[in-house]
């Protein structure tokens, strides 16, 4: 279906082009809400409980965490209190790891702490038995942290799976994996970067990304996405939505 | 844990319309379908109610990630997976999983 909205006054030149969408029913789609209707149905959760902790997912991002570490290279008593207590530290910046979704928390953990890397000492976060990760301050993991082969191989050649993800340490900088699972949760520290020694606190949030807490990246001056390959069509469509060339 | 293949799920299981391959098709950039919010909460409601602990699921996904649906993708093994476990649990069974899927879908079709 392809389509295009106009607005303002009648033949006012205002149209646009709805973004492409895919334009088919999957079974995969059709398998979801069946499931979670019969869920619902036989008790196992509430559709009140599905709506908050899908609004939850979708409102969660690295944000928070990209703001506690900004406060942290800014404000040593912060810096402190974050690294005694992270979970009490967390309630500065306006995270509340015992309420995160207003309804509970997602799984069972409520410790939490922060790893402070150092110019000899870089931390790298994982969970090797399944997914746990840090979600009230980084959001949701991404899909690579969730595959075996990072969670198996960093704790056995970290040095490899960091070159991987494009960062090379020197050998004098001790690589320490700490390990996530249900109970706690971490996020890394990084070393605040050369060349922002008067910067504010909105524009070091900006090159605190998402990898850089996991450990995966460091924070540096000008970075301030974590670039991943752009999917090309294989066997694009045509359609209206593209321009003729 | 059952690793028996499910007959409904084999004949859901379909390499050719995952998001990986539709969405690029399509020329959509969205790298998750619109459903993958969902399925994380239901994992969530699951885990948080006690009818699927989070280190339950996650020990089954390791094993039919590897297994039975090795050769599909994320987020659709996830959502393989999970049904998968809950079908071998007896949470929801397969003939009641099918009826509502051929409803499911007659209502989604509906215009």
């Amino acid at each position: 279906m392809s389509h295009t909205h106009s607005h303002g006054k009648p033949g006012a030149d205002t149209h646009h082009k709805a973004a492409p969408m895919v334009e088919e029913i999957t079974d995969y789609e059709v398998l979801e809400i069946a499931v979670r209707e019969l869920a619902i149905e036989h008790g196992l959760f509430t559709a009140e409980d599905h709506r908050r902790f899908t609004e939850w997912a979708e409102s969660i991002g690295p944000a928070a965490g990209s703001r506690l570490v900004a406060k942290a290279w800014t404000d040593p008593a912060f810096k402190a209190r974050a690294l005694k207590d992270g979970v009490k530290a967390c309630k500065e910046i306006g995270v509340d790891w015992a309420e995160p979704t207003g309804v509970g928390t997602p799984s069972d953990y409520m410790e939490f702490h922060v790893l402070e890397d150092t110019p000899t000492l870089h931390h790298v976060i994982v969970c090797t038995l399944c997914s746990c990760y840090p979600r009230p301050l980084l959001g949701m993991s991404p899909e690579w942290y969730r595959t075996t082969n990072y969670r198996r191989r960093l704790v056995r050649w970290p040095r490899q799976v960091l070159a991987e993800f494009g960062l090379i340490l020197p050998p004098e900088v001790e690589v320490r994996v700490e390990d996530s699972n249900q109970k706690c949760r971490f996020m890394v520290l990084p070393v605040r970067p050369k060349g922002t020694e008067n910067w504010t606190e909105e524009q070091l949030e900006a090159i605190v990304t998402r990898d850089c807490m996991i450990g995966v990246a460091l924070p540096k001056p000008g970075r301030t996405a974590d670039v991943h390959p752009i999917q090309k069509a294989r066997r694009p469509v045509e359609s209206s939505h593209q321009e003729a060339k | 844990m059952s690793v028996d293949r499910i007959a409904l799920l084999e004949t859901t299981r379909n390499q050719d319309k995952t998001w990986e391959a539709l969405a690029p098709h399509y020329g959509v950039t969205n790298p998750n379908p619109p459903w993958k919010t969902s399925l994380t909460a239901m994992c969530d409601c699951l885990a948080v109610n006690g009818a699927l602990p989070a280190l339950d699921r996650r020990k089954a996904e390791d094993e039919l990630a590897e297994t039975l649906y090795s050769d599909i993708p994320s987020p659709e093994r996830e959502l393989l997976a999970l049904v998968h476990t809950m079908v071998s649990r007896g949470l929801v069974t397969e003939a009641d999983l099918a009826s509502r899927m051929s409803m499911v879908r007659a209502r989604l079709e509906t215009v």
